[in-house]
C-alpha cells in the first residue's frame, strides 16, 4: 500500500507571460519502507514537489493522498498539524535551533502539540542512541559537526514516528564519506521503521543508494527506475 | 520554554535590549517622579488646607498673590447660607535666613490659631502667641530648624522673630516649604507701615457644599482643586510633565518595537523551519510576545531598583523636587510593559505573515 500518492499534480507560479510552471501533471505512488530518490537538475521542480507533499504548498491541480487522505483539501490548520504529526522533515544544511542543544531540538516537536512529555524524552534518546549522538546531545546546535547536525535532522524528522519523511538535499553541505554516512543512517531508519520517503538529490552517488530512483525534467517525470 | 530558553542562551543580546527597556522605563520614573515632586511642591499646602472651598478676591484672576479681601468680604462670605464654617487665610512669601549666608523662601501662610485652617502639628505645639511661628518639615529637613528655634522673618524694613512652636507636615505652597504664623503677625508682615486699611486675608478657606460659582462683586468661591490648579505655573507644568512621559512611552515603545522587529526579521528563516515542522502560528507568536513580557518586565524592574538607587543617594538631600511613590512606580513599569507588548505588534504580525515555504528556499 503506497502511503504517498501524487496523481496528476500541477503547480504553477505567476500569472499570463509571467506563469512558470515548476510541476507538470505528476504522478508518483511511494511505499512503506521505500527510499525514493527524486533527482535532477536545478529548476526542475525537485524542491516544489517535496513542498508539495509536504503541505507547505498546495497543487495548481491534481490530488496528493498520504495514507489516503487528500492534503490538498485541508485547511491552514489542518496542514499545520499535518506537519507536525505526519511527516518529517529534513532540510539542507543546518536547520537546528541554533541556541538549543541537539537534544532539546530533538525535545521541541514537543512543544508545538499535546503528548506525552516522558514518552518523548524517551523517544529522543532512543534516536539520539540510534543515531551515534549521545555523546553531542547536550552540545548547542551551532558546536556541531555538518553531519552530527544532518543526523540531528534526521532524528527530528523522526520524533513523531510519521510515516512520511521528506529529505531535501540532505548531504549538499557534507563530503562524501560524511554525506554516506548520513544517507546510509537515514536509508537504515526508513527500512528499520517502515516508513515512505522521498529524498531530493542532484548528487548521484546518493541517489543510487536509494530503492528507487525518480528523475525528473521541467517538472515532469523522465524515468522511474527499481535499484534495488 | 522556547522562548526564556532563548533569552537565557542569548544574554547578550536580549541583556542589550533589556538594558534599553531598563533606561527608557528608569526616564520615564524619573520624569513621573519629577511630575509628582513639582505637583506636590506647586501647594499640597493648600489642597492639604481642611476645607472644600476657597473664596479668591474678584479681581485676582485666582492668584493667591493677587488676591486681597477686605472685612467686609470676609464677613459676607462667612455669612453665605451653603457655608458650614469659613476662615481667612493670609499668604506672603519671606525669605529667611536660616545660618550664615544661608537663606531660602518659605511661604508664610496667616491663619487664625485655633481655626480649622490651622495645620495638625506633629511635633512640640499649635501657636500660642503672634511671635510665634509653625514651620513645615519640608522646610527643616532644608533647614534643619527645631522646635524652639528663631527665625527672623522680615517686617517692612526690619525683621522680627518668631518662636517656632511645633513643626507641621503639609508640604510645600507655591513651590516654598509653608510656616504658619497668626493671620495678625500676617498682616504685620505684609502690610508694616501702610498707610492705608490692610486687607483682612488673601482667600477665605470654607467648609461646605456647593459653594463653587458663589461669587459677589468683590469675591468668587471655587473648589479648593480648581484654587491649586489655577497656581501660577501648575498646570503648563502638569501638561509639560505629561507631555514628556508620554513621549517617553511613545519613543519606548518605538524603540522596543524597532529592536524586536530587527530580531524577527533575523529569524525569519528559523520561524519558517519550525512553522515547517509543524510549529503553528500562534505558538510562535504567544512565544515572541513572552520575550517582550521577559524583557520588558526585567527591564521595568531593573529601572525600579535604579530608581531606588537614585532616590537613597541623589535625591537624598531633598533639593531636587522629584518624589517617587510605589503607585506612580508601578504606574510607570506598567506603562512601559504596556507600550513595548504594544510596540512589538509589529513583530507579532511579522511572525504569523511567515510562509513555512521558506524553509525551503533558505537553502
Amino acid at each position: 500500500m503506497a502511503i504517498l500518492q501524487l496523481r496528476g499534480v500541477s503547480k504553477s507560479f505567476g500569472q499570463g507571460a509571467r506563469r512558470v510552471d515548476a510541476v507538470r501533471d505528476f504522478s508518483l505512488e511511494v511505499d512503506r519502507g521505500e527510499v525514493v530518490a527524486l533527482e535532477g537538475p536545478s529548476g526542475s521542480g525537485k524542491t516544489t514537489l517535496l513542498a508539495l507533499a509536504g503541505a507547505l504548498l498546495t497543487p495548481t491541480a491534481g490530488e496528493i493522498r498520504v495514507d489516503g487522505d487528500d492534503i490538498t483539501k485541508y485547511g491552514a490548520r489542518a496542514r499545520t498539524r499535518y506537519r507536525r504529526d505526519r511527516v518529517g522533515f529534513v532540510f539542507q544544511g543546518s536547520n537546528m535551533v541554533p541556541f538549543l542543544t541537539a537534544r532539546e531540538n530533538l525535545l521541541l516537536v514537543g512543544e508545538f502539540g499535546a503528548g506525552d512529555r516522558a514518552a518523548l524524552r524517551r523517544r529522543a534518546d532512543e534516536l539520539l542512541d540510534q543515531l551515534d549522538l549521545i555523546p553531542v546531545r547536550d552540545q548547542v546546535a551551532t558546536s556541531l559537526s555538518g553531519g552530527e547536525r544532518q543526523r540531528v535532522a534526521i532524528a527530528r524528522a523522526l520524533m513523531r514516528d510519521p510515516s512520511l519523511l521528506l529529505v531535501d538535499e540532505p548531504t549538499a553541505s557534507l563530503n562524501f564519506e560524511l554525506g554516506t554516512r548520513v544517507v546510509d543512517a537515514l536509508l537504515s531508519e526508513v527500512h528499520l521503521r517502515d516508513k515512505a520517503c522521498i529524498m531530493v538529490t542532484h548528487d548521484d552517488r546518493m541517489a543510487q543508494r536509494a530503492d528507487r530512483l525518480v528523475e525528473i525534467r521541467d517538472g515532469s517525470v523522465l524515468s522511474d527506475r527499481p535499484l534495488r | 520554554m522556547l522562548a526564556l530558553t532563548e533569552v537565557r542562551r542569548r544574554k547578550l543580546q536580549f541583556g542589550f535590549v533589556t538594558g534599553v527597556v531598563a533606561l527608557i522605563a528608569y526616564l520615564i520614573i524619573m520624569v513621573t517622579g519629577l511630575g509628582l515632586g513639582l505637583y506636590e511642591a506647586a501647594g499640597t499646602a493648600l489642597l492639604n488646607l481642611n476645607g472644600d472651598h476657597l473664596a479668591y478676591a474678584a479681581n485676582s484672576n485666582l492668584s493667591v498673590i493677587r488676591s486681597r479681601l477686605s472685612d467686609e468680604d470676609v464677613a459676607e462670605v462667612r455669612s453665605l447660607p451653603g457655608a458650614e464654617a469659613a476662615t481667612p487665610i493670609g499668604y506672603v512669601a519671606a525669605v529667611i535666613e536660616f545660618g550664615p549666608d544661608e537663606s531660602d523662601t518659605a511661604a508664610i501662610i496667616g491663619v487664625i490659631p485655633g481655626s480649622f485652617a490651622e495645620p495638625e502639628v506633629v511635633e512640640g505645639r499649635p501657636i500660642e502667641s503672634p511671635t510665634e511661628i509653625l514651620v513645615d518639615r519640608a522646610w527643616v529637613r532644608v533647614a534643619g530648624t527645631r522646635v524652639g528655634d528663631t527665625l527672623a522673618l522680615p517686617v517692612g524694613f526690619e525683621t522680627r522673630d518668631f518662636t517656632v512652636a511645633g513643626i507641621v507636615d503639609r508640604g510645600y505652597f507655591f513651590f516654598q516649604p509653608g510656616m504658619y504664623v497668626d493671620l495678625a503677625s500676617w498682616q504685620d508682615l505684609v502690610f508694616q507701615g501702610e498707610a492705608m486699611q490692610k486687607p483682612a486675608a488673601s482667600l477665605v478657606l470654607l467648609q461646605g457644599r456647593d459653594l463653587a460659582g458663589t461669587r459677589s462683586e468683590n469675591w468668587r468661591i471655587v473648589t479648593k482643586e480648581d484654587g491649586f490648579n489655577n497656581i501660577e505655573g501648575v498646570q503648563a507644568q502638569q501638561s509639560t510633565v505629561d507631555a514628556l512621559r508620554y513621549m517617553g512611552l511613545l519613543i519606548g515603545a518605538m524603540v522596543i518595537g524597532v529592536f524586536f522587529y530587527v530580531i524577527t526579521l533575523q529569524k525569519v528563516s528559523l520561524l519558517g523551519i519550525l512553522k515547517a515542522i509543524g510549529a503553528p502560528g500562534p505558538y510562535l507568536v504567544t512565544q515572541g510576545l513572552l520575550q517582550v513580557l521577559v524583557v520588558c518586565i526585567v527591564g521595568a524592574a531593573v529601572a525600579v531598583g535604579l530608581a531606588l538607587l537614585t532616590e537613597a543617594t541623589v535625591l537624598a538631600s531633598d533639593t531636587i523636587p522629584i518624589n517617587f511613590t510605589s503607585g506612580a512606580m508601578a504606574t510607570s513599569s506598567i506603562s512601559v510593559v504596556i507600550a513595548g507588548v504594544v510596540g512589538s505588534l509589529l513583530s507579532a504580525r511579522q511572525v504569523a505573515s511567515i510562509d513555512p515555504i521558506i524553509a525551503m528556499q533558505q537553502q
